[in-house]
């Protein structure tokens, strides 16, 4: 186990005799800068002659704005520039929203929909002046009632958007196979209703941006720490009635973690930029936290799941039927189409042919949501399993042989899920099986947390402890075809063809430098997954030179084509197949350059260990050598690495029809062994078993820190975190890190960690995506322990984040 | 962008601050409701002070003020009137890694790097309180401090490989050359 064995380093200079870098723990690269302080985020990106800006925000959920009074601002000497609806609206354009009929201004537009929502834009010299200015402004509301409940939003008189006629603003309902004969047909039919708390990311760094207008040339340079800078550019360039290739989003190589939530932060890039066109000069804002908590546009999920399960009499699963609300907030940000991502891991690990999958995309007086680590896969998963305990309790069986009884089998991998997404490889029983093993050795034993003499002396004292376990699928890379499902009418739907299928490729340039290193080029931003480095460790092996003599960096939105980037746990999987190809490419351009200069054949000369050698001879041309010699650019490669299921005739149908396609799945068992405290209510994850099957891990140590990371996530998203509102004023209750509460040193179990390795058929590599994992698995296996806790006292954690007062409340009621 | 660039009215009071920042005098004057975290960003070039909350919860600002560690985001500048303070710049000597930064690269417990300069200088104070911290103490000792990527695993045991690092620093070189016990 990991746990006490960590994984063994190399630096990137190391040699590694006889063995390739990729599959090493190469430590990273990008480590030195931020250990040193000399990292440049985006708050350390501060021009000359820069200002900043300040934002007035809407202080009530739900109202008409009546007036905005800027003329005490306006007047004082240290405001710089005001802008209001008014000034917008004359010179721009509206963001493109997620969904078609919305037309979303970068500022409130005469109805302020949630509290934190922009208002107007001041700017001054610093950010203490314009918060100062900021206070001049005088905004006049008329409040309304707010939207506030996610499933009371359906039927609501109150409307967030008058305009649509209903707070429904998505909805479908998808059958695979025949779930009405299943469900008619089974012995038992199980349902149960589940609760996920809105969370989100919460990186420890906020949004920011810094934009630059260029009058010559009427273009704007934005730096900002946007994620998806390539794809999610329009948001920018539309609303700012400019072309792509005039509006350069950079982002800086260190960005103080994203997790999917600064895929959204469009609407500060826009007003920075309106600002500095405005007043020619640079204008910098980076979020408070206070804003980033409570209107940052930045929220994720909040879902209310009603699932129902067909089983009969043996313990053979049937059918399922999907039913959830989700609440996006007062705008249909993309991207929407997390509602569904589920159907990439429609029955999890279990093989169930006939399912009914339906959603409604509820709109309220909330701030937006937007993208987080798992992309709505981490409910989905955790309601899933919520309804196997109940339906395993039901039955009267045990949940762990009734979970296995239902597994997909390692003979029906690849596995086709009724939604058409294919599972790639994988031994489900067998991770059951070892997990089994790992907690007999180590806990079900004398001594152990689940040696069952302490369980029930700690049950006699009020404690209450269990586990379950259970595989859980974390589907990776995705595609983007799917992505604008919701925005594709019905019939251009059914009439697609696989001819229509276009799928974005993962591009990277490398050059020869003068000095013989390799100079790369990533399209894709970073957030601290180490890209830098595991670029350089496949490029080493694919050149035969070493990780330390390859330097990779960044492309801005308009260097770069337009392509998906770090999302959907993806990178590993492009990353892999990019640097194949570019390798391939410059390794052929190297050998030909050579074979011109020596005046013979390509076929009597070759490529190996960072040099070029000529047959039968001692002659050999250096990578610096080569530099010199090429001066038409022949040392320069680019390749765009197509997606793998584009390639893969098994994937056709999903691809057809836009259902998500994902064509790896990374899976683990996790074993969290909780205590619950059935007087106060806490639960404590006393500590926290994992194992995990990524296929083949390009850095271990790099696969490591991501699973830990993502549990992490997962552990506050069970039993800690959540952005409340108050039901009747629509006012947000967590607006500081003292109200959204982040795991800490004290609330971290030890993760005690195993692997195994059933590489990925699909990928160049056999690595699958690992991005998401822990946040998608931990939640739902932290959520199903507690059942197995509290299964004397009858509770189940129903409702996530299952805190002490939650706890305490099902416990009252169990006593009733 | 410093202070004395900033066009403004003139109207706000300010005052001259003198304070020690990684050895270095520093002295600027300074509008009295200036954070500290954005006094050592700004004027003194301390960029990796990271400012993640500004309310004292997540730590990423943590510096040494006279030895002892504090929130700089909690603090403004005039309260370091004629105080040491140190941050995690002042911490290569000679571009040779401090065996905190060293330890945390060497055990992977950085991702994004956002929350670094606040978890190295929280060790760096933990250690030397506590050369040998079991694994209850360290995280009694980084408690203050927030990761949102690596779950602290490898924080720990960047922690337990900084403490041993220490210690073979300190142990006494006998005349013979062998390592004392």
């Amino acid at each position: 186990m990991s746990g006490s064995e960590p994984q063994v380093g190399h630096e990137a200079g190391d040699e590694l005799e006889g063995r390739s870098f990729t599959g090493q723990s190469v430590r990273r690269f990008e480590d030195r800068r931020i250990l040193t302080g000399e990292a440049e985020y985006i708050h350390d990106v501060t021009p000359p002659n820069c200002l900043e800006m300040a934002l007035v925000r809407s202080v009530h959920a739900h109202a008409d704005i009546v007036d905005v009074d800027t003329s005490a601002a306006e007047d004082h000497p240290d405001c710089e520039c005001v802008l209001t609806i008014d000034d917008i609206e004359e010179s721009y354009n509206p963001q493109p929203c997620g969904l078609e009929g919305y037309e979303e201004w970068s500022l409130a537009d005469g109805k302020a929909r949630f509290v934190g929502e922009p208002i107007a834009v001041v700017v001054a010299a610093d950010r203490y002046l314009a918060e100062d200015m900021a206070d001049l402004v005088d905004v006049t509301y008329e409040t309304l009632d707010p939207v506030v409940d996610g499933m009371a939003a359906r039927e609501a008189e109150t409307l967030v958007h008058e305009d649509a006629g209903s707070n429904v603003a998505d909805n479908e309902r998808i059958s695979f196979g025949d779930p009405d004969a299943a469900f008619a047909d089974a012995d038992h039919v199980v349902e149960g209703t589940y609760e996920w708390g809105r969370v989100s990311g919460v990186p420890l760094e906020t949004a920011g941006v810094v934009a630059r207008y260029d009058e010559d040339g009427d273009s704007f340079h934005i730096d900002c720490n946007i994620q998806l800078h390539t794809l999610v550019d329009d948001t920018v360039y539309e609303t700012l009635g400019r072309p792509a290739d005039r509006v350069e989003l950079n982002v800086p190589a260190d960005v103080g973690g994203s997790f999917g939530t600064k895929i959204a932060i469009h609407r500060y890039c826009n007003l920075a930029a309106m600002a500095a066109e405005q007043l020619g000069q640079p204008v910098k804002f980076v979020e408070d936290r206070i804003e980033n908590l409570q209107g940052g546009d930045m929220h994720c999920s909040e879902r209310t799941y009603e699932m129902r399960l067909a089983c009969d009499d043996d313990g053979t699963m049937r059918g399922l039927d999907v039913w959830f609300v989700d609440d996006f907030g007062a705008w249909p940000h993309y991207p929407v189409n997390q509602v569904l991502k589920p159907l990439s891991v429609l029955t999890n690990a279990y093989a169930i042919d006939d399912v009914v999958y339906e959603y409604d995309l509820v709109l309220t007086n909330k701030t937006a949501q937007t993208a987080y680590r798992g992309f709505g896969v981490d409910p989905h998963q955790y309601a899933l399993e919520m309804l196997v305990d109940d339906a395993a309790r039901e039955l009267g069986v045990d949940p762990t042989e009734f979970r296995r009884r239902n597994l997909v089998t390692p003979d029906q991998l690849p596995y086709r899920l009724p939604s058409g997404n294919v599972y790639d490889s994988g031994d489900y029983p067998g991770a059951m099986d070892r997990m089994d093993e790992i907690l007999d050795e180590n806990e079900r034993c004398e001594g152990g947390l689940l040696d069952p003499a302490a369980v029930e002396q700690r049950r006699e004292e009020g404690y209450y402890r269990g586990t379950q376990t259970a595989v859980l699928i974390e589907p990776g890379v995705s595609g983007s075809d799917w992505t604008d499902r919701q925005r594709t009418d019905d019939e251009a739907l059914a009439n697609r063809s696989r001819d229509d299928v276009a799928e974005l490729p993962e591009h990277l340039r490398a050059e020869v430098q003068p000095d013989g290193t390799v100079l790369a080029w990533l399209a894709t931003d970073s957030a601290g997954q180490g890209h830098q480095t595991l670029v350089a460790q496949l490029l080493a092996d694919e050149l035969g030179l070493l990780p330390s003599d390859i330097e990779v960096d960044y492309l801005d939105s308009v260097e770069a084509p337009t392509e998906y980037g770090s999302a959907a746990s993806r990178m590993a999987v492009m990353l892999s197949g990019a640097s194949v190809g570019v390798g391939e490419q410059l390794r052929e351009r190297l050998a030909e350059l050579a074979a011109d200069h020596w005046a013979v054949e390509r076929e009597a000369v070759d490529y190996r260990d960072g040099r070029v050698e000529r047959g039968g001879t001692d002659d050999a041309l250096s990578l610096a050598d080569l530099a010199a010699l090429d001066d038409e650019g022949r040392t320069r490669v680019s390749y765009d690495y197509e997606h793998p299921a584009t390639g893969l005739p098994e994937f056709d149908d999903a691809l057809t029809s836009k259902y998500p396609v994902y064509p790896t799945a990374a899976y683990a068992v996790n074993a969290p062994i909780v205590e619950v405290d059935v007087e106060t209510g806490e639960v404590e994850v006393l500590k926290f078993y994992t194992l995990r099957d990524c296929g083949t891990m390009l850095n271990p140590m790099i696969v490591e820190g991501q699973a830990h990371g993502g549990i992490a996530q997962g552990v506050g998203a069970a039993l800690m975190e959540e952005f409340g509102y108050d039901q009747d004023t629509g006012q947000p209750q967590a607006i500081t890190m003292f109200d959204y509460l982040l795991p800490s040193t004290k609330n971290m179990p030890d993760i005690e960690m195993e692997h195994t390795v059933h590489p990925s058929p699909f990928t160049e590599t056999g690595a699958k995506g690992v991005g998401e994992g822990g946040m998608i698995d931990a939640p739902a296996a932290i959520a199903c322990s507690i059942n197995d806790a509290l299964e004397p006292l009858g509770v189940t954690a129903d409702r996530l984040p299952f805190t002490a007062h939650r706890a305490r409340k099902r416990l009252r009621e169990a006593e009733e | 962008m410093s202070i004395e660039d900033t066009p403004h009215s003139g109207e706000r009071p300010t005052r001259e601050v003198a304070v020690t920042v990684n050895g270095e005098a520093v002295t600027r004057e300074v509008e009295p409701r200036l954070k500290l975290s954005d006094f050592l960003r700004n004027e003194c070039g301390c960029r990796g002070v990271r400012v993640g909350c500004e309310h004292g919860v997540c730590g990423a600002c943590t510096v040494s003020l006279d030895g002892d560690i504090v929130k700089s985001c909690l603090l403004y500048a005039v309260q370091a009137e004629d105080r040491d303070v140190e941050t995690v710049e002042g911490l290569a000597e000679d571009g040779k890694l401090h065996p905190v930064q060293e330890a945390f690269h060497e055990e992977h417990a950085l991702q994004c790097g956002f929350c670094t300069s606040g978890f190295v200088m929280a060790t760096k104070s933990l250690l030397e309180e506590n050369p040998d911290p079991d694994r209850e103490e360290i995280k009694e000792g980084l408690a203050d401090n927030i990761c949102r990527c690596t779950g602290y695993q490898n924080i720990y045991r960047a922690v337990d490989r900084a403490a041993d690092k220490l210690a073979a620093d300190l142990e006494p070189v006998r005349d013979d050359g062998e390592e004392g016990a």
